[in-house]
């Protein structure tokens, strides 16, 4: 694949990032596309340990590291103080995991883009709480071994639909992204940039030490969860306006959970149920969409 | 306003503030699998008897290319136009991507880029060696396998010199193939371009069986590349008899451009492609062809889809039908036939033919006998394997004292009867000549192996030239190697072709050319197994920035201080041109 934005790096390395790290990959995606106009928050999560342990940094912008559950209210601040300085050009990028996003960051989130503060906020998700060793978060998907999960005792809730809330919000833009798809990925994240207000983005990250996985199967799996409609890509504007941005070829999802760890003690009516399931959020997207559902 | 810089100072000093990168964590001392780049071999180009270089034929092609992919075919085989046309393509049997939706048409990409080359006049830069080398080889017969041994020899620096015997060069697909699969001036383009290299093609030259000795002094080697030329009888009585014809001077005489009418039912004994090239050609000058075959259809050796071209022309084939005597009554050819029928197998592993019920009879106007052919002198044929005689995979070095040393290639040496198995065997004979007279004869089987396409048998003259070729590894890339996530499906491109009763008018070529659209498409759906096209997948994906990129994104490297070997760059390789080795050491 060519991307225009291929060659900008702004990522060191020597970052402690475990290998094949699905964040690691999604954060030199949206830098490669941001350039190095950006102040980033850094709410607690993976990506607070992989930026650095003090005093190094990997990245090439200036970061904050905050509080786990500030990530909506700190952007706001760094935002205003730019604003008073009459800074209009540098971008505030708040950069938190799914914890933070979708359970403990949730209300300071959920207050900024509902004042539709100007930044954008990117959650990458890697489906519970990694870096503090695997807790679920309202993020881990049904059906998930993780440490609060174990044994029969896996999770029997569904994911929260993030972006679904976000668009409750009614902001100018959110969407989802993989970093199995660069492309498409690139294209959002310029997409964002080019959007004045709360912008919100969901990469899907692949976690290989969570999930249970092989590293080199990082980029293969993430992509599955877009091939198999577990991850659909797409993107809404004001709240309304949606666009599915990949129509794939609906593998089966066993395929995709038979590949994981994480997955390993579900049986064939468990990977039925799950198919119920994905087929129905996707009909569902599908009419938000207006497409013809079958 | 002093206490307020206080406090200014002090927060500084409480706010701690990274100043230096993670640039001093080595984190390649994590790692316990290796990448690597290791451009490997692509199973088609193991297949093309010539060993031609399918893979990056098809990246260039792709590319619009058009000339330089050519050229990469002329590296390994004079014969493009030909071979794109006449050859039997096992490299599409191999084809990787047979097995994600249809194989590539390799051999319409080849005569595509073959006649483009042509229409714009190109003339191709051919890869040789610089010096000259003091031994001049005669080359005994102008067919494919001697052209090819001199276009080879003469890029190896010899000097060389070819005899024919018939007023024309081109053998076999001068004389044998209908112009309806090979035109006249394909073929005349094709040999134009190995005598602009130098090489004098003596034609009317038949050489005797003394030619070998007085050969010693004035040419080193001889390479004899003579072909089947005397025709098989039946054996059966009345095989003689007036009007039953022998089918190659039947086909030479087409060529030649005589077109006898014919008429009434026409039989046709054998099974190989000569014999189909006969009933369609009879098809074409208005007689009604009947292919009679002692076995199943399965078991002829003539092309599948020469059989199914035959088949759509309006030629029967009837199978399982041995020829017992041959009479003439009332000036018509009564055939005795013996039915048969398969009974276990045969040593070849085709299905062993018996005897089955009575015989039965059916009438000609005329027969033609198609069964095969051989060796027209016996002094053409290769000795028996000595201690001076070696016998390789596709032609035969005799180095007996007292004698140049002889190659016999072609038809009479290569492992199977075909354009491109003469093509082997010249190359074959060729870097064999080559070893011999610059490192001796005891280097002679390792100077072989070396140039092997993948685990061989097919050769590479660019490996032995010491092209950038060798260093691919001879690892023969699989289906399952390949990340077919990053191709799509898409179907094969169909042959424009005349319809039947367009092609019964004459002899015009029935398959038409492609255009260039087509060409780089379906050149774009081949997977280049095991080459690099830079795709730059193992440079986006990789989580640690250890991919590094030369001036203008052609070179790549691994930066092992950082690498933690997730394998990601070698798995998300679509065309696997990388490899994840056990991290050995410390």
């Amino acid at each position: 694949m060519k991307l225009e934005v291929l060659d900008r790096e702004y990522m060191y390395p020597g970052h402690v990032a475990c290998p094949g790290c699905g964040a690691a990959i999604a954060m030199r995606f949206l830098l490669k596309t941001l350039g190095e106009k950006v102040i980033m928050v850094l709410p607690a999560c993976c990506w607070s340990v992989i930026a650095g342990p003090y005093p190094q940094s990997t990245l090439k912008i200036p970061v904050i590291h905050s509080a786990f559950e500030t990530g909506g209210a700190v952007a706001t601040g760094v935002r205003a103080a730019l604003d008073i300085q009459g800074d209009t050009e540098t971008m505030v990028v708040t950069w938190a995991g799914d914890g933070g996003t979708f359970d403990i960051g949730f209300q300071a989130l959920s207050g900024a883009v509902e004042r539709n503060e100007n930044f954008i906020y990117v959650c990458y998700d890697n489906e519970a709480y990694m870096n503090t060793g695997v807790q679920r978060s309202s993020s881990t998907p049904y059906g998930a071994w993780t440490t609060t999960t174990p044994g029969r005792e896996w999770k029997k809730m569904r994911k929260k639909n993030i972006v679904e809330a976000l668009v409750a919000h009614r902001i100018p833009y959110a969407a989802t992204a993989n970093i199995a798809f660069p492309e498409d990925l690139v294209t959002k994240v310029k997409k964002a940039r080019d959007t004045k207000g709360s912008r919100f983005l969901h990469i899907f990250a692949t976690c290989p030490t969570g999930w249970r996985i092989p590293s080199e199967m990082s980029v293969r799996i993430a992509r599955m969860a877009v091939q198999t409609n577990i991850f659909p890509l797409y993107e809404v504007e004001d709240g309304v306006r949606y666009t599915i941005n990949y129509k794939p070829k609906e593998f089966p999802v066993k395929e995709y959970f038979h590949l994981q760890g994480r997955f390993q003690h579900l049986t064939d009516e468990d990977l039925d149920h799950i198919q119920d399931m994905v087929n129905e959020d996707w009909q569902l997207l599908l009419r938000k969409a207006g497409e013809r559902t079958p | 306003m002093e206490k307020r810089n206080d406090t200014a100072k002090t927060s500084l000093l409480i706010l701690p503030r990274t100043f230096t990168s993670t640039e001093a964590n080595k984190t390649g001392s994590w790692r316990y699998l290796r990448p690597r780049y290791e451009e490997k071999t692509s199973p088609c180009s193991n297949a093309c008897p010539a060993g031609e270089d399918i893979a990056r034929i098809e990246m260039l092609a792709e590319e619009g290319l058009f000339k330089e992919a050519w050229e990469t075919i002329l590296r390994e085989n004079p014969f493009p136009a030909i071979c794109g046309r006449v050859c039997f393509h096992p490299c599409e049997g191999r084809c990787n991507r047979k097995e994600f939706d249809e194989a590539v048409a390799i051999h319409q990409i080849e005569r595509f880029l073959a006649d483009t080359a042509r229409k714009n006049d190109s003339k191709p830069v051919i890869v040789g060696r610089n010096e000259k080398r003091p031994e001049k080889i005669a080359i005994a017969g102008a067919g494919p396998a001697g052209l090819a041994a001199a276009y080879f020899l003469t890029r190896l620096g010899y000097g060389c010199e070819i005899f024919e015997a018939r007023e024309e060069a081109g053998g076999i697909l001068r004389w044998g193939i209908p112009p309806y699969r090979l035109p006249l001036d394909v073929l005349q383009a094709e040999i134009a371009r190995i005598q602009d290299l130098g090489i004098p093609i003596r034609t009317g030259t038949p050489l005797g069986p003394s030619f070998l000795s007085e050969a010693r002094g004035k040419y080193a080697a001889v390479f004899l590349g003579c072909g089947h030329s005397r025709p098989r009888g039946l054996g059966i009585p009345g095989e003689d008899l007036e009007g039953v014809e022998e089918g190659l001077p039947f086909l030479a005489s087409i060529r030649r451009g005589d077109m006898p009418k014919i008429s009434g039912p026409v039989a046709v004994v054998g099974g190989g492609n000569s014999a189909v090239d006969v009933a369609r050609s009879v098809a074409r000058l208005g007689g009604e062809s009947w292919i009679l075959y002692r076995r199943r259809r399965e078991d002829m050796p003539a092309f599948e889809t020469e059989i199914l071209q035959a088949l759509e022309e309006g030629v029967k084939i009837r199978e399982l039908l041995a020829p017992v005597r041959l009479e003439r009554k009332n000036g018509r050819f009564v055939f005795t036939l013996q039915p048969m029928r398969v009974d276990g197998k045969d040593v070849d592993g085709r299905g062993r033919i018996v005897p089955d019920g009575d015989v039965e009879t059916m009438e000609f106007a005329k027969v033609f006998k198609a069964i095969g052919e051989e060796a027209g002198e016996d002094w053409y044929r290769p000795p028996a394997e000595d201690r001076d005689v070696l016998r390789l995979s596709n032609c035969t070095v005799s180095m007996k004292p007292g004698l140049p040393v002889l190659v016999y290639g072609g038809d009479l040496a290569a492992s199977l009867k075909s354009v491109v198995h003469a093509v082997a065997s010249a190359k074959e004979g060729a870097i064999a000549l080559d070893i011999l007279f610059r490192e001796g004869r005891e280097n002679l089987s390792g100077g072989l192996l070396k140039c092997r396409v993948g685990e061989g048998p097919s050769l590479s003259m660019e490996i032995h030239l010491g092209g950038p070729r060798g260093r691919r590894s001879s690892h023969i890339v699989s289906y399952s190697e390949i990340n077919a996530d990053y191709f799509q499906m898409a179907p094969r491109i169909t042959q424009p072709r005349l319809l039947p009763e367009e092609r019964l008018k004459g002899f015009d070529e029935i398959d038409l050319r492609i255009s260039a659209n087509l060409a780089i498409r379906e050149a774009g759906r081949c997977f280049n197994c095991g080459l690099c096209n830079q795709c730059d997948n193992c440079f986006l994906f990789c989580p640690d920035m250890s991919i590094h990129r030369g001036e203008g994104g052609t070179d790549r490297w691994i930066d092992y201080d950082y690498c933690k070997g997730c394998g990601l760059c070698a798995a998300e390789c679509p065309r696997n041109a990388m490899v994840l080795e056990e991290e050995k050491g410390s």
